[in-house]
C-alpha cells in the first residue's frame, strides 16, 4: 500500500471519529443538562435520563466502526 | 420467572368490634396489599385512626428529635430489644423520662457553646483595646465630651480633627482608634472617621483595669467552659449509650403501631362493620382466607372476588381503583438484585414480561466481552465479592454483582477467547511454511506484540495454549486478537445482537398478545419482527456481495437476498396498515441502527486493547532493558527481554506499568458499565417493555432491632 493511500485512509479513519464524536457531543450536551435537571427534581427518572442521554453515542459507535473497518479491513 | 405473579382480588367484611384484631391478623399474613378505599356510590366512608394513636405519634416524634439531637442514625448499631419491654417502658411514660434527661444535657450544653462563644467575643474586643494604652476606666464617665472606639481598615493618621486621638495601626491587622472630642463634633468626628473605613467597638466594661488583664481572667473563664463543655459532650455521649437500644427499640415499635393504627384510614368502616378490598398473591389465597377466618371466627367473611387476568381488557372493565395491580415480581435470589437496574427504567407492570432476568444474563455478559481480560477481570472479581459481602444498600449490592459476574465472564473471556492478561496474549507466534512457529522467548524489534511467554521468558504448557481460541482455520492458538481479528469481532457482536433484539422483539410480540389477543399482536408487532428478519436476511446477501464477492445471482446469497425482500416486502405491507406507509417504510434503517448498536461490543474491547497495547510498547519495549539476539525472522533482528540489566528502569516500568492499567481498568468500569447497560435500556428493553407498574406493598411488620420474648398472638380470642 503507498504512504499515500495509507495516510489518507487514517486522516478518514480520525474524521469519521472525530466529526461523529463532535456530532454526538452536540446531541448528549442538552439532553444531559436537561436530564441532570430532570433527576434533581425526582431522582428515580435516572434510569430514563440515562438512555435518553446515550442515545446519540450510538453515532459514535458508527463514526468508530467505520474508522476501525477502514484501518483494519481495507 | 417472566411475569409477576398472578394476583387475585379479595374483599374482607368484618365485625367493627373486633377490627384491632382483624388488622393484627392482616399484618401477620404479610401478603395483604391493601386498595385504598375511595368514598363513593356506596355510601361507606373510610374510618378514623384509632386514639391511641396520636398519642404514639406525637412520642415518636419526641423519639425522632432525641435520635437526631444524640446522632443516632438509622446505621447506628445497637442491642436488639425486646418488644414486651418497649411497650411496658412507653407505657409507663419512659420516653419521657428519657427526653427531660437528654434535653437538661442538650440545654446544659447549648449554654455552655453560647457562653464560650461569647467569652470569644468579648475577648476579641480587648485583644483590640488592648493596643490603646488606656485603662478601661477611661471611656466612660464624662460630660462634655464624648469617646467613641472602633476598628479602622486605612492608616488614622489621615485624621485632622481637633480632638484627643489614640490610635495603633499596621497594614496587616488594621488598626483600633479611639477619639476624645466635644460634645459638638459629633457629626464632624463621625464624617472624618467614616473616611478611614471606621467601625465601632462596646467597651465590656469600665472598670479600672487594663484591657490585657482583662483578657487573662477570660482566658480562664474560657479553659473552665471548654472543661464544662467537654464533660457534657462526655454525658451525651453517655445518655447515648444508656438510651439508643430503647431510642430505636421504640422508634420501631411507634412507627408500626402508628402504621397499624392508620389502617381504617384507607378501608371503608361502617357503623357496626368494615370493608377491605386487598391483592393477595393468587397462590396465598386460600391460605389468606383459611388463616382469618380461624383467627376470627364468625367476625370475619372473606370473598374472593376474582383472579384478574393479564389481558388488558379485564382490567379496564373495572371501576379504576381496582384497575391497577401492584406487581410483585417472581425472581430467584441472585436475579432480585438485578431488580434495582429494571427499577431505574421503570417497574414492570402486572401485564407484561419482567426483563430482569434477561438483565441479569446479557449484562454481565456484555460486560465480560467489552473487558475480556483476566487481568482486569480479577480486581473486579474481588472487588463485587467484597461488595456483596459488606454492603447491605441494594444499589450498591446491584452494582457489586454486576461487577462478580461480569468480571467472572470477564475472566472466562479473557482466558480461554481472547488470551489475553493486561492487554497482552499469554503466548505468540506465526504460521510458516505449514508449521506453528511459537515466539516463546522473543519479540521481533520494533513489534509491538509483547506476549507473556516472552517477558517471563517461559514456555507455558502446551495444553494451557490449546485451551485458547482461536480465528485462523490453521489453528494458531494465541486467541482472538481484538486488533487482530477485527472483521470477525464485529460479525460476531452483530449476530449477539440479532440475537439479543430477537428476544426482545419476541418478548414484545408475547406481550401484546397475552394484553390484546394475537390478532392486535401480528398486527402491532408481527410487522416489525418480519422487516426485522427481512433487513437481516438482505443484509447478509448484501455483505456476502460487497466484502466476499460472492454471486449475486445464485448461491446463498442469492437466496438471502431474496428471502429479505420477500420478508420487508409482507413487514412494511402490515406495518403500512397499523401505522401508515410513510411511518413504516421511515422504521426500517431503525433495524439497521439497532443491530449496528452492538458492534460496539467489539469496539469499546478494541479501544481499550489499543491502549494497552500503547502502554505495554511504552513500559517492556522502550522503558525497561531489551537486548538484541542477533537471531533474525522475517527479515528482521529479534530482540530479549532482559530487565535486570538496567535496575531503576525496571522500578520506572513497574510504576508506570501499575499506573497506565489503572487508568485502563477504570475506564473499563464506566464505558464497559455504561455501554452493556445501554444496551439492556434501549437496545432490549424498547422493544417491549413498558413499565408504570404499582409497588406491591403488602401489610406487614418490619422489625430489625426489636424481637417478640415469647411467640404469643395478639388477637384476642372470643
Amino acid at each position: 500500500m503507498a504512504a499515500e493511500q495509507a495516510g489518507l485512509i487514517a486522516i478518514g479513519a480520525g474524521l469519521a471519529v472525530g466529526l461523529a464524536g463532535i456530532g454526538a457531543g452536540l446531541g448528549e450536551k442538552d439532553i444531559g443538562a436537561a436530564a441532570v435537571g430532570a433527576i434533581t427534581e425526582d431522582a428515580s427518572l435516572f434510569g430514563k435520563g440515562m438512555i435518553f442521554t446515550v442515545m446519540p453515542e450510538t453515532i459514535v459507535i458508527f463514526g468508530l466502526v467505520i474508522a476501525i473497518m477502514a484501518l483494519f479491513v481495507l | 420467572m417472566f411475569l409477576p405473579e398472578s394476583m387475585s382480588r379479595i374483599m374482607v367484611v368484618g365485625t367493627k368490634s373486633r377490627m384491632d384484631d382483624a388488622i393484627n391478623a392482616f399484618y401477620s399474613e404479610k401478603v395483604i396489599h391493601v386498595i385504598d378505599h375511595t368514598t363513593g356510590d356506596d355510601g361507606l366512608s373510610i374510618g378514623t385512626s384509632k386514639p391511641e394513636i396520636s398519642k404514639a405519634s406525637e412520642r415518636l416524634l419526641k423519639i425522632r428529635g432525641l435520635e437526631k439531637e444524640l446522632g443516632i442514625k438509622t446505621r447506628t448499631r445497637t442491642e436488639d430489644i425486646a418488644v414486651e419491654d418497649v411497650r411496658e417502658r412507653v407505657n409507663a411514660g419512659d420516653v419521657e423520662g428519657v427526653e427531660k434527661e437528654v434535653m437538661d444535657a442538650v440545654d446544659a450544653r447549648n449554654g455552655l457553646t453560647q457562653l464560650i462563644s461569647e467569652l470569644n467575643a468579648k475577648k476579641e474586643t480587648l485583644g483590640l483595646l488592648s493596643r490603646i494604652p488606656l485603662t478601661l476606666d477611661f471611656y466612660s464617665g464624662y460630660k462634655s465630651i464624648s469617646v467613641t472606639v472602633g476598628s479602622v481598615t486605612s492608616d488614622p493618621a489621615a485624621l485632622n480633627l481637633d480632638a484627643e486621638i489614640f490610635a495603633s495601626y499596621d497594614k496587616k491587622n488594621g488598626g483600633v482608634v479611639a477619639v476624645f472630642y466635644r460634645n459638638a463634633d459629633r457629626d464632624k468626628v463621625s464624617a472624618a472617621l467614616a473616611e478611614i473605613g471606621f467601625s465601632e467597638i462596646q467597651v465590656p466594661s469600665y472598670e479600672p483595669v487594663s484591657p490585657s488583664d482583662e483578657i487573662v481572667k477570660i482566658d480562664e473563664q474560657l479553659v473552665k467552659a471548654a472543661q464544662d463543655l467537654d464533660a457534657a459532650e462526655e454525658e451525651l455521649m453517655k445518655l447515648k449509650a444508656k438510651h439508643r437500644a430503647f431510642l430505636k427499640g421504640s422508634d420501631e415499635e411507634l412507627a408500626i403501631q402508628v402504621q397499624k393504627g392508620s389502617v381504617p384510614l384507607r378501608i371503608a368502616v361502617g357503623k357496626y362493620s368494615y370493608i377491605m378490598d386487598a391483592w393477595v398473591p393468587t397462590s396465598k389465597v386460600e391460605t389468606v382466607k383459611q388463616h382469618l377466618e380461624e383467627k376470627l371466627g364468625d367476625d370475619v367473611h372473606v370473598e374472593v372476588m376474582e383472579e384478574r387476568a393479564r389481558d388488558m381488557e379485564a382490567s379496564e372493565s373495572q371501576e379504576p381503583r381496582f384497575q391497577k395491580v401492584p406487581t410483585k415480581q417472581t425472581n430467584g435470589k441472585v436475579a432480585k438484585e438485578f431488580e434495582y437496574v429494571t427499577s431505574l427504567v421503570s417497574r414492570p407492570k402486572y401485564q407484561e414480561i419482567d426483563p430482569t432476568v434477561f438483565i441479569m444474563i446479557f449484562l454481565p455478559l456484555f460486560f465480560g466481552i467489552m473487558v475480556g481480560d483476566v487481568g482486569y477481570a480479577i480486581p473486579f472479581i474481588i472487588l463485587g465479592g467484597y461488595g456483596l459481602n459488606k454492603t447491605k444498600n441494594k444499589d450498591w449490592r446491584a452494582i457489586g454483582l454486576v461487577l462478580f459476574l461480569g468480571g467472572i465472564w470477564a475472566a472466562l473471556f479473557g482466558a480461554l477467547f481472547y488470551g489475553e492478561m493486561l492487554g497482552m496474549h499469554f503466548v505468540g507466534g506465526h504460521w510458516e511454511g505449514g508449521d506453528w512457529i511459537w515466539y516463546h522467548d522473543n519479540v521481533a524489534v520494533g513489534g509491538t506484540a509483547v506476549t507473556w511467554d516472552w517477558l517471563l521468558g517461559n514456555q507455558f504448557p502446551e495444553w494451557f495454549c490449546n485451551l485458547i481460541g482461536h480465528v485462523n482455520p490453521e489453528g494458531t492458538h494465541v486467541g482472538v486478537g481484538k486488533l487482530e481479528d477485527v472483521a470477525f469481532l464485529l460479525k460476531l457482536s452483530v449476530y449477539i445482537g440479532v440475537v439479543h433484539l430477537f428476544i426482545g422483539h419476541m418478548c414484545g410480540l408475547y406481550n401484546k398478545k397475552m394484553q390484546h389477543g394475537f390478532k392486535h399482536a401480528f398486527l402491532e408487532k408481527g410487522g416489525i419482527v418480519l422487516s426485522f428478519f427481512g433487513i437481516i436476511f438482505l443484509c447478509f446477501g448484501l455483505t456476502d456481495f460487497m466484502f466476499n464477492k460472492a454471486d449475486i445471482t445464485s448461491g446463498l446469497a442469492f437466496y438471502a437476498l431474496v428471502i429479505g425482500i420477500a420478508l420487508l416486502v409482507v413487514g412494511t405491507a402490515i406495518n403500512a396498515k397499523a401505522e401508515g406507509a410513510l411511518q413504516a417504510i421511515l422504521g426500517l434503517p431503525e433495524h439497521i441502527g439497532q443491530i449496528l448498536s452492538y458492534t460496539r461490543l467489539a469496539a469499546i474491547g478494541m479501544s481499550k486493547a489499543g491502549m494497552a497495547l500503547a502502554f505495554n510498547y511504552i513500559v517492556f519495549s522502550m522503558i525497561m532493558s531489551t537486548a538484541t539476539t542477533g537471531v533474525m525472522q522475517d527479515g528482521v533482528e529479534v530482540v530479549s527481554f532482559d530487565p535486570f540489566a538496567a535496575p531503576v528502569m525496571l522500578i520506572l516500568g513497574i510504576a508506570m506499568f501499575c499506573f497506565l492499567h489503572l487508568v485502563i481498568w477504570t475506564l473499563a468500569i464506566l464505558s464497559a458499565g455504561i455501554h452493556s447497560l445501554r444496551l439492556q435500556f434501549v437496545e432490549l428493553m424498547m422493544r417491549f417493555f413498558e413499565g408504570g407498574g404499582e409497588e406491591y406493598l403488602p401489610l406487614k411488620e418490619v422489625r430489625v432491632k426489636t424481637f417478640f420474648k415469647n411467640k404469643i398472638s395478639n388477637i384476642n380470642e372470643v
